[in-house]
């Protein structure tokens, strides 16, 4: 398994769209965080992660999702994540990220 | 009662930690564990081998299923539960721990590592 990662900037909502597809784990995570970051540096906005097509996160995933959101703090930016498959949002639940994050069901309310 | 072993030893790279979290889903499988169970365990091995990869001093991670008729046992060495203290208050590793034992039945460590039990219905 692998990890694609989709990245757009929606100038209009000040936005940048996430959409992640595959793994977020201890191969792909670094990866993940600085495409993120980098996009994040070009354009300080709220963050947008559409969860729809993760299939796994683990810890070291959770910690880069973590490091995203330090960052975006620092402007007063959002993390918003949205449509996590239940076996996903349930890590969130255990290590009570969810409190932390901004966690939607569906991408659009 | 009958106890099949079946062992597994990779290089201690992220590299290989997808090809542990297939064979430990399709040994789950066969043991006709729900899909959420199945998942849960896909998570926790892996979080058990992230937590030997980052002590950064080992050379491989050995693994060991023991397949009962009531439960199956995952045996990992060299995961330790004892994390060196960080004033940054956040760690991944924390997470990993916090993860395995929330989703595991029984977890238990020992002077080789980890014991992760999961109880078959």
């Amino acid at each position: 398994m692998s990890l694609k990662i989709e990245l757009r900037y929606e100038e209009n909502d000040n936005l940048i769209v996430v959409i992640p597809e595959g793994d977020i784990d201890i191969y792909t995570s670094h990866n993940f965080k600085e495409k993120v970051l980098n996009s994040f540096e070009n354009n300080k906005g709220n963050i947008a992660i559409d969860g729809s097509k993760l299939e796994y996160v683990d810890s070291t995933g959770l910690g880069a999702l973590i490091s995203i959101l330090k960052r975006a703090r620092e402007t007063d930016n959002k993390v918003i994540i949205t449509n996590l498959k239940p076996n996903i949002k349930k890590l969130f639940d255990i290590t009570e990220l969810d409190k932390v994050f901004t966690i939607r069901g569906e991408s659009n309310d | 009662m009958t106890k099949d072993n079946i062992y597994l030893k990779i290089p201690c790279k992220p590299d290989y930690i997808s090809l542990v979290r297939l064979t430990t889903s399709a040994i789950a499988h066969n043991l006709k564990l729900c899909i959420d169970e199945i998942e849960d365990i896909k998570v926790c091995i892996g979080e058990a081998c992230i937590n030997v990869i980052n002590q950064k001093n080992k050379d491989e991670i050995s693994i060991q299923f023991e397949v009962n008729e009531d439960k199956l046992i995952i045996m990992v060495n060299d995961v330790t539960d004892d994390l060196e203290s960080d004033t940054e208050g956040f760690k991944e590793e924390e997470l990993g721990l916090l993860i395995i034992k929330s989703l595991m039945d029984e977890v238990d460590f020992t002077d080789k590592g980890i014991n992760m039990i999961k109880y078959i219905e």
